[in-house]
């Protein structure tokens, strides 16, 4: 008796998730699943511009020949894509928690700190940035700088000279700072995604592992970080879309170059088959994740 | 006894230097980040009230000498400020809002319910955020220039040979209706947030409210809703900034009346209608001016909603 009442609301929660989503299927026919297809089409046809829309013919896997055996940059560009990925992930990660950590602390100035490490969100996700280093580049280009914050931010020429390092030591100086720039600048979502989730570990696990006399560093291992293992997830999936499919990305910059001359079908398949190397990445960290820090907190 | 005491006031004293220096480390970490954090917002604030004389005086880095206002009545004219808000307020906005609440939905049902083909569904949510906007507009907008759903319009079409289907390109559908049914811009990643926060949520009065014959929106409205401020606010603040700060689908969709992202984008060749020319000094001025003021709103909405941040950790500190 008591069996069958369980299956009975077991069915109904189903079916209230089947109401939930059913909106979301719709869109994800309409808005998502059919473009896709369509953009799948065109990377195996020549696709063409005409006066009454688009005009497809199939041509095989022509365009994949094409950016494969006659591009000769594009594997290039991926390769280039996946190491700058490599490095930049985990310092994202792992400077954005962090900061998390010392902004969800109690301290004097908090508020304004929070407020001051927010303006990478407001900031970075649009067109402002660029065109405020772009301004900045132009600022200084007597320096002859290309788009190099780092050059008006410090005088790096001068406390290379100071320090008596060679000339080029300050243009590796440069470019590190330029990345690393660059790296704090897209750490801002993550912080705040950081923080909300610290926001939500109830207070009590920190009260009672501070009677049991655990000190700061235990405390971060066995509750903050599995507490937080979800957001983790969260983080790291946003992380990997925003570095592989950023503006500047070497792949998707010239896709968008491809497609903006019209080569839909060149784009398009230089764009699904860098996908495929991001899916499986993503996989192989989100897997690799799962089995060693998931398992064991759950 | 004597012994005991002294090793106690010793592992104080030394606990209190730790938790000094380590006082002092955060702070000079946290200063120096946000040194590079900061760095562009002053340099635009700076320059925007710049002469084009104190570009040259080298003894002006941050502080000029005499401000000037002259750059932010060509940014609000060049811009066309109340209008472009306006229409920023009409699309964007609005379809940011819809998809705040629709995600919310949506999300609810995927962390709280088991059904068959979950699973395939979490993987079509991470496609969704993987997939950039760039790779499907030219299908999306053929889509829209002749709004099908389904091939039901094609279908009326060829049996009667009226066309009903509509051109929605140019209009606040294209953003509304994908926002609707929850693939608006973003939507993917505000899905998600929404699902690794919901699952978080204990499931004890959601359980309760089942058994005592609650439907399904009267728990997600008086029991999910309540409970999760924190995630809702997160929601709110990067839907809106994302919405305010899109600029490529405003482009593709529309052929007049554009949002200010758009304009920033465009800045250089507004700017030459007011004889400023890309590369001189007034031109970094009045484009400072111009972004200052286009993320003026969005510093207020965060200086506002940053309260609620910090209310809502109390609460959750309270019922936790």
């Amino acid at each position: 008796m008591k069996q069958k009442k369980n299956r009975g609301i077991e069915a109904l929660k189903a079916r209230y998730g089947w109401i939930c989503i059913t909106p979301w299927i719709i869109g994800l026919v309409l808005f998502f699943g059919l473009p896709i297809i369509q953009s799948v089409c065109y990377s195996f046809s020549d696709v063409a511009l005409t006066t009454d829309g688009l005009q497809t013919s199939f041509v095989g896997i022509k365009n994949f020949k094409y950016i494969f055996a006659q591009n000769a940059d594009y594997l290039d560009y991926i390769a280039e894509a996946v190491i700058q990925f490599f490095y930049s992930f985990p310092v994202i990660m792992i400077v954005s928690i962090i900061l998390a950590i010392m902004l969800n602390q109690k301290f004097k100035g908090r508020i304004f700190f929070r407020a001051l490490y927010f303006l990478p969100v407001i900031i970075a996700s649009g067109a402002v940035l660029s065109v405020v280093l772009t301004s900045v580049s132009e600022g200084i280009s007597n320096i002859e700088a290309d788009e190099s914050v780092a050059m008006a931010m410090f005088d790096v020429d001068d406390i290379v000279s100071s320090l008596g390092l060679p000339q080029k030591m300050g243009d590796y100086f440069v470019i590190v700072i330029d990345g690393i720039m660059n790296m704090i600048w897209n750490c801002g979502v993550q912080t705040v995604l950081f923080i909300s989730g610290m926001q939500t570990i109830p207070s009590l696990l920190y009260e009672v592992s501070r009677v049991e006399g655990a000190t700061k560093w235990e405390e971060f291992w066995l509750i903050t970080l599995p507490m937080l293992s979800r957001v983790i997830v969260l983080v790291a999936v946003f992380t990997m879309v925003e570095l592989m499919t950023a503006q500047n990305n070497s792949v998707m910059r010239q896709a968008y170059t491809f497609m903006q001359m019209q080569y839909y079908g060149e784009g398009s398949a230089m764009l699904w088959s860098y996908f495929i190397v991001i899916g499986v990445i993503m996989a192989a960290v989100l897997g690799l994740y799962n089995r060693l820090c998931m398992k064991k907190w759950e | 006894m004597r012994l005991k005491r002294k090793s106690v006031t010793q592992k104080k004293l030394i606990s209190r230097t730790a938790n000094l220096s380590y006082s002092v480390f955060r702070f000079a970490l946290l200063i120096a980040i946000g040194y590079i954090v900061i760095y562009p917002v002053i340099y635009m604030i700076s320059s925007s009230v710049k002469t084009s004389a104190a570009f040259a005086d080298p003894s002006i880095i941050y502080i000029p000498k005499e401000a000037t206002l002259e750059y932010y009545s060509i940014a609000v004219k060049a811009l066309n400020y109340g209008n472009s808000i306006l229409s920023t307020l009409k699309y964007e906005i609005v379809s940011a809002v819809i998809e705040i609440l629709v995600c919310s939905f949506i999300a609810y049902g995927l962390a709280r319910f088991r059904f068959k083909g979950k699973k395939f569904f979490n993987f079509i949510l991470v496609l969704t955020i993987l997939i950039p906007t760039q790779m499907i507009i030219i299908p999306m907008m053929t889509n829209y220039s002749q709004l099908d759903i389904l091939g039901i319009f094609g279908l009326f079409d060829k049996l009667t040979g009226i066309d009903i289907r509509p051109n929605i390109l140019g209009t606040a559908w294209t953003f509304y209706l994908p926002s609707l049914f929850g693939v608006g811009l973003r939507s993917g990643i505000l899905i998600y947030i929404y699902v690794q926060f919901f699952k978080g949520l204990p499931k004890e009065l959601e359980e309760a409210a089942w058994i005592d014959g609650a439907g399904l929106f009267r728990t997600f409205i008086s029991i999910a809703v309540p409970s999760s401020s924190v995630v809702y606010t997160t929601v709110t603040l990067f839907a809106l900034i994302w919405h305010w700060n899109d600029y490529y689908l405003s482009i593709m969709y529309l052929s007049s009346d554009f949002p200010m992202a758009v304009k920033i984008y465009d800045i250089d060749t507004l700017l030459n209608a007011y004889n400023i020319w890309q590369g001189s000094n007034a031109a970094i001025s009045a484009k400072c001016a111009c972004c200052f003021i286009f993320i003026l709103p969005m510093l207020i909405l965060y200086l506002l909603l940053q309260r609620k941040f910090v209310q809502s950790i109390d609460r959750v500190g309270i019922t936790g």
